[in-house]
């Protein structure tokens, strides 16, 4: 373990009515870093990620933020799922800033912050929207910056793509890369997209189900920054064949 | 009821807008169309009511009905109009106490979902009873709500409330057990306290089925006036009125009277309407129109810079 360790699982397991959701798991995540989970329904990554934000406490094991215990404790992660979740009586502006209003009094810096970061991230002309004047894709995009200004240096995000089309989701996951570089934020991003997985990530850990578990911890070595000429690389192939492998039971 | 159709097929154009786009959202602030549509949704219930007055005409002319029995729209309206000076104050005297109970019951309705909803162990007291309270019939309530309060307004404003609070209840206790969990959740994981995320979330996710409840109360609130007047009013009410006009076989009068409340209640239903349209501007437009109060907010602001 190197200081440079933001959140860290020690012995975390989850028991639902004698399933083993989740056996005992230890994990440390470097700050900065972009892991990807990967695995089947029912593999316990949806178990992981609300015993990390604090929505359910685990039978056992401690959950660490950046040194401190936070086990089922919440306030302390960005969170975002693949449900956009924006209120439709809010503006596009006002969904930004849910979080600031949903904890104390939001100021003007949060407007202006949200204002900035929509500007930014190409939103600027959408502020006063509703929510459902928007496409899926911008929906996606305005829940991710509602994350984004929580502050946390921990973003989790439960397959924030996975109810878009691919050609949308292709364009999600480079402005994601794009705003990760620019915010050093640190992000855990379930899917059950291998290819997703890959593409993102500098790290992958993979799960499997009965008993829910992590089964492979592997270091993504495809250099960054990442295009499209990434998707058809030999380093990308080679990882895929060896996740599948892992996830389908195939020796490789 | 035309209102909440409004605001589907509002919410469909949407969808299907949506849908055939190219993934860009639209960047209008209004509906193309915006007459056409108000043409559509005022002119065409307008048009309605105006068959409805001709189908009346034809049939008592048509079938040489006597003026006892019915008489012709026209006399109806006549009737109306040469008592105006007795019937306007009854008219706002009826108005009244459907505004005081209507209130009241809404009031009470809120709380009443609320607390149910909040407190499992409540709902489980107090469902039954308020089902129990709707199954009572209200004529029946009447008479010993007279016998303890006296011939006033008050039995009669109670009897209103009576039966508004009930949908009002029903809906806002089904809203808040829908709140989408997730949200919920959402709101738990970003350390909201469970006030905020009350204010936040919880009451603005139910406004719709509020309103549900609001209009329920409200096509229903003007008929409770009227029963109340009918057993408790001290002297004169318009349903007293027009039990004499129906004694004296003014039937021109008795017609013109069911017209008069039926107008009442028509113009209470539209008021609420109007209500949620203008709480809920979400379901109508894709931009918001105007932000004064954060504009004032950010003014302040920026003067406590300044100093």
């Amino acid at each position: 373990m190197t200081d440079n360790v933001l959140l860290e699982l020690r012995d975390v397991g989850k028991v639902f009515a004698e399933t083993v959701a989740l056996s005992p798991t230890s994990l440390a995540i470097e700050e900065g870093s972009f892991v990807a989970i990967v695995g089947p329904s029912g593999c316990g990554k949806s178990t992981l990620f609300n015993v990390i934000a604090g929505l359910l406490r685990p039978d056992s094991g401690e959950v660490r933020l950046a040194g401190e215990p936070v086990t089922g404790a919440t306030g302390h992660v960005g969170y975002m799922l693949q449900k956009d979740l924006l209120v439709p009586w809010r503006t596009v502006e006002d969904n930004i800033t849910m979080a600031a209003r949903l904890t104390r009094r939001v100021t003007a810096e949060d407007r202006a912050e949200a204002r900035r970061v929509a500007v930014q991230y190409g939103l600027g002309d959408f502020l006063r929207h509703y929510p459902s004047a928007l496409s899926g894709g911008m929906r996606q995009r305005v829940a991710f910056m509602r994350t984004l200004v929580t502050h946390q240096r921990l973003l989790l995000l439960d397959e924030p793509f996975g109810a878009l089309d691919a050609q949308t989701r292709l364009e999600m996951q480079q402005w994601l890369l794009q705003v990760w570089r620019d915010t050093g934020r640190t992000v855990l991003f379930i899917t059950h997209d291998v290819d997703e997985s890959i593409f993102l990530s500098d790290r992958i850990l993979v799960m499997s189900p009965r008993p829910g578990r992590v089964v492979a911890d592997l270091a993504n070595p495809l250099p960054r920054p990442r295009d499209i000429a990434t998707l058809t690389d030999p380093l990308f192939n080679g990882l895929k064949s060896r996740i599948m492998g892992l996830l389908h039971g195939v020796a490789t | 009821m035309s209102g909440a159709r409004d605001s589907d097929t509002t919410a469909l154009a949407r969808y299907m807008t949506r849908r055939t786009g190219d993934g860009l959202a639209r960047n209008t602030s209004r509906r193309p169309g915006t007459w056409r549509a108000v043409g559509r949704n005022v002119g065409i219930p307008i048009l309605s009511i105006v068959l409805l007055v001709l189908v009346w005409e034809w049939i008592v002319v048509g079938f040489h009905i006597a003026p006892y029995i019915a008489p012709r729209p026209m006399q109806a309206y006549e009737a109306v109009r040469g008592d105006w000076v007795t019937l306007w104050p009854l008219v706002l005297a009826t108005l009244r106490e459907t505004i005081y109970g209507y209130v009241s019951g809404a009031l009470l309705g809120v709380f009443l979902g609320v607390v149910m909803a909040k407190v499992p162990f409540l709902q489980r007291m107090v469902y039954p009873l308020l089902v129990l309270s709707q199954a009572v019939p209200i004529i029946a309530l009447a008479a010993p709500l007279v016998l303890i309060l006296g011939f006033s307004v008050v039995p009669i404003v109670i009897i209103v409330a009576w039966i508004v609070f009930f949908p009002v209840t029903v809906n806002v206790l089904d809203g808040l057990s829908h709140v989408d969990q997730d949200l919920l959740n959402l709101a738990r994981v970003y350390g909201a306290s469970r006030w905020r995320t009350f204010v936040q979330i919880e009451i603005p996710a139910t406004t719709t089925p509020l309103f549900s409840g609001l209009k329920i109360g409200a096509t229903y609130a003007v008929t409770g006036a009227i029963i109340g007047e009918l057993v408790a009013s001290n002297g004169s009410s318009l349903a007293l009125y027009q039990e004499h006009a129906n004694s004296n076989l003014n039937t021109a009068a008795v017609y013109g009277t069911t017209i008069l409340m039926t107008i009442i209640g028509i113009s209470w239903f539209l008021l609420v309407v109007g209500a949620e349209i203008l709480a809920t501007p979400w379901q109508r437009r894709s931009v918001a129109r105007r932000a004064w109060r954060r504009r004032r907010e950010t003014a302040l602001t920026t003067a406590q810079v300044e100093n």
